[in-house]
């Protein structure tokens, strides 16, 4: 028998011997930072909310849902992973597949992807080609196939070195949303991606079988909506507890997530009538915004913000991997199958504040979003969290800026790095900001 | 009431006594290996020159890199607010306070009411600040101290790369290869520091009154290098050295009054 081999486009040679120490090493520092971040969010909170207990044991990516999703590939399901919230998780659900976000918030795995592109290429994207890499990512080595949009360059280029390990799908986003042609484009790659789906799958996506998927959507949508508007008045849950839910959702069942984040805005709601604040009414209020923040390490910022002296409170964010993901429902007039598509499509395309996006106005959906977040929110300060490398979110600094100088919002510019060793650094930084925001009251 | 500001900075610690708001003494020491022993004897050096004890001290705030370390410290201040705090206090009208320490250069902005309203660090680099002209004056074989004065005597300036302190140690040792003279090179290295520290503040804006501490601030060669780049007056407090540990002291008089509320 002939012994032939697939040539690789990018993927170096790695002995399995070092592939496998690598990962055994990662996992355990891994599981022991989930397990530091959980303790630290419960010491933030004493009395924690009951249903974060849930939420918690989700958390732990080596765990329970890993097993689950196992056993449904076991069955003979099909897992479908992505690295951007274009991916439209209603025809993955509608196929009878399971939709799982992938991208890495792991620190460690940089230096291995360091391998494969250079240090100037932002960390997300290193870290998830080094997670792969040595197969740390449950998620990750779950998936049969992988969505990629090319949205930044890194994403752009990441699903082509990821096509060495799985079948990549790309999905081609038009950069300017308010062209008549662009949603026609965009209506075109939700098109193939449904026939892609079917095909791959051996399922086809019925009229019900959209309606019902849609339907589940629209319901997390509405307790996602129901958490953050929870958290517009006084501080009533730990920024950070809600950003673990918010993110959860992109691994968790999307039935099963929309029942325990029921159940946690139930246990909020009782709290706020007894008024029972999880932190002094006049902590400073903050917004994050900028690269996205994965579990578990990219938990540093968010981390320092609500451990600082003073103490601030995350309020809001404007992030895929946050407010993001479930903040605009797919609108159905018809239960039509072009009219679900075209739903999905316009929903996708125009509802998304990404700075992948231009126009002769700028990402103008972006700046109205944050506006309008900061005045709901009763924001009092905004940290823009850049990692180095990420040039798109970079760049839109200097505009947004000027949009929050102009209503005496301040906000700060957070440059760092898939790295622990800066926390000492930041830490100042951070204070420095809230002491600010501290000193606009006090004086 | 008496407050003590302690700055614990990378290379040196600096204490500052005030006695209902007026400073009365000084001290400072080298950080060492141990910050905390260093922080001690400034602190006992401040209480010496003022014919104090430590208890008498009301309240006591640190600041600085090294803060966490301050012994018996009553609470800490981030660098930023008390640079932004001895700004004003030294120069009322303070907008733009500019603070350049051995290896960190900070800039901060304060609004009509003295109020910090934005700030800017260095990035993870000592180029823009004190260690830059120290690795400089080893490669030149000047000491520290000559380096402004030496700058001061160059006819024209000629450039260098101030991104990095390992490849601006390079750039001067091809300028000593090409026999540039001394005070031009010395003048090279200013001008590179001062280009950095120049886009840093422009970052939040050049606001005059603009202020000038930290331990950089005693040299005439960045001073006149700075003037050149922002082309604004700069003033500069006496002992601009404390102004950390004095910013920190002003702090504590503040949190001693809450306190006895």
């Amino acid at each position: 028998m002939k012994n032939e081999k697939i040539e690789k486009k990018y993927a170096p040679e790695i002995q399995p011997k070092e592939i496998e120490e690598l990962r055994n090493t990662i996992k355990t520092s891994s599981e022991k930072i989930i397990a530091e971040n959980i303790e630290r969010m419960k010491k933030a909170d004493p009395n924690r909310p009951q249903a974060m207990k849930y939420f918690d044991e989700i958390s732990n990516l080596f765990g329970q849902r890993q097993e689950e999703l196992s056993a449904e590939k076991a069955k003979g399901k099909k897992i479908v992973g992505y690295m951007c919230l274009f991916a439209p998780t209603e025809l993955i659900l509608a196929a009878d597949a399971i939709p799982v976000r992938v991208n890495s918030g792991w620190y460690d795995t940089t230096k291995i992807g360091d391998r494969v592109v250079p240090v100037e290429v932002c960390p997300v994207i290193r870290s998830t080609i080094g997670a792969q890499m040595i197969g740390l990512s449950p998620f990750l080595e779950l998936s049969d196939a992988l969505i990629s949009v090319l949205t930044c360059d890194g994403m752009t280029k990441m699903g082509e070195i990821l096509s060495d390990y799985k079948p990549i799908w790309e999905m081609n986003i038009p950069r300017v949303k308010d062209a008549a042609h662009s949603l026609r484009f965009w209506d075109d790659e939700i098109l193939n991606m449904k026939k892609q789906l079917e095909a791959f799958t051996g399922n086809k996506i019925t009229r019900k079988s959209l309606k019902a998927a849609i339907e589940q959507s629209q319901k997390a949508t509405r307790v996602f909506r129901r958490l953050q508007d929870l958290r517009k008045g006084n501080p009533i849950i730990m920024g950070r507890d809600a950003m673990l839910v918010n993110q959860s959702y992109l691994w968790d069942d999307k039935e099963r997530w929309t029942q325990k984040a029921t159940a946690l805005c139930d246990e909020l709601e009782k709290r706020a009538e007894r008024k029972d604040w999880v932190c002094p009414t006049d902590t400073p209020r903050v917004l994050v915004t900028g690269t996205p923040m994965f579990w578990p390490d990219s938990w540093k910022v968010p981390n320092l913000v609500e451990e600082a002296n003073p103490k601030g409170i995350i309020v809001a964010d404007e992030l895929c991997s946050g407010e993001r993901i479930l903040n605009d429902p797919v609108g159905v007039d018809e239960w039509t199958m072009d009219d679900m598509l075209n739903a999905i499509g316009e929903r996708y395309l125009m509802a998304s504040t990404c700075p992948c996006f231009t126009s002769s106005d700028g990402n103008e959906d972006r700046i109205n979003w944050l506006l309008n977040k900061v005045k709901e929110s009763n924001v009092q300060g905004v940290i823009y969290y850049v990692t180095r490398g990420c040039m798109l979110y970079a760049m839109e600094y200097t505009r947004i800026k000027k949009a929050l100088d102009k209503i005496n919002i301040p906000m700060y510019y957070l440059d760092t790095e898939y790295t622990r060793e800066d926390v000492g650094q930041m830490k100042t930084r951070v204070e420095a900001f809230l002491e600010m925001l501290t000193a606009r009251v006090d004086i | 009431m008496i407050t003590l500001g302690m700055d614990l900075g990378t290379q040196r610690v600096k204490a500052v006594i005030l006695k209902d708001g007026e400073e009365v003494s000084r001290g400072q020491a080298f950080s060492g290996f141990d910050a905390t022993t260093a922080t001690e004897e400034a602190v006992a050096q401040a209480l010496k020159g003022a014919g104090l004890q430590r208890s008498d001290i009301a309240y006591s705030v640190a600041t600085g890199s090294s803060m966490e370390n301050a012994p018996g410290a009553d609470s800490t201040i981030s660098m930023m607010s008390a640079d932004a705090k001895a700004g004003v206090y030294f120069f009322p009208k303070a907008h733009t306070i500019i603070d350049i320490g051995a290896e960190e250069a900070r800039a901060v902005k304060c609004d009509d009411k003295a109020v910090m309203v934005d700030f800017v660090v260095n990035e993870r680099c000592a180029a823009g600040a004190g260690a830059f002209i120290e690795a400089m004056a080893r490669a030149l074989e000047v000491k520290l101290e000559d380096m402004g004065p030496l700058s001061l005597k160059a006819e024209r300036a000629s450039p260098i790369n101030a991104s990095c302190v390992i490849f601006g140690e390079s750039d001067v040792v091809s300028l000593i290869h090409r026999q540039e003279s001394k005070p031009e090179i010395a003048r090279a290295v200013f001008d590179a520091m001062a280009d950095r520290v120049s886009s840093m503040v422009h970052r939040i804006g050049v606001n005059p009154d603009v202020v000038l501490i930290g331990g950089v601030a005693k040299d005439v060669g960045f001073i006149a290098a700075l003037k050149r780049k922002l082309g604004v007056e700069i003033l500069i407090p006496d002992f601009p050295d404390y102004a950390g540990a004095l910013g920190a002291a002003l702090i504590a008089a503040t949190r001693a009054k809450e306190r006895q509320k």
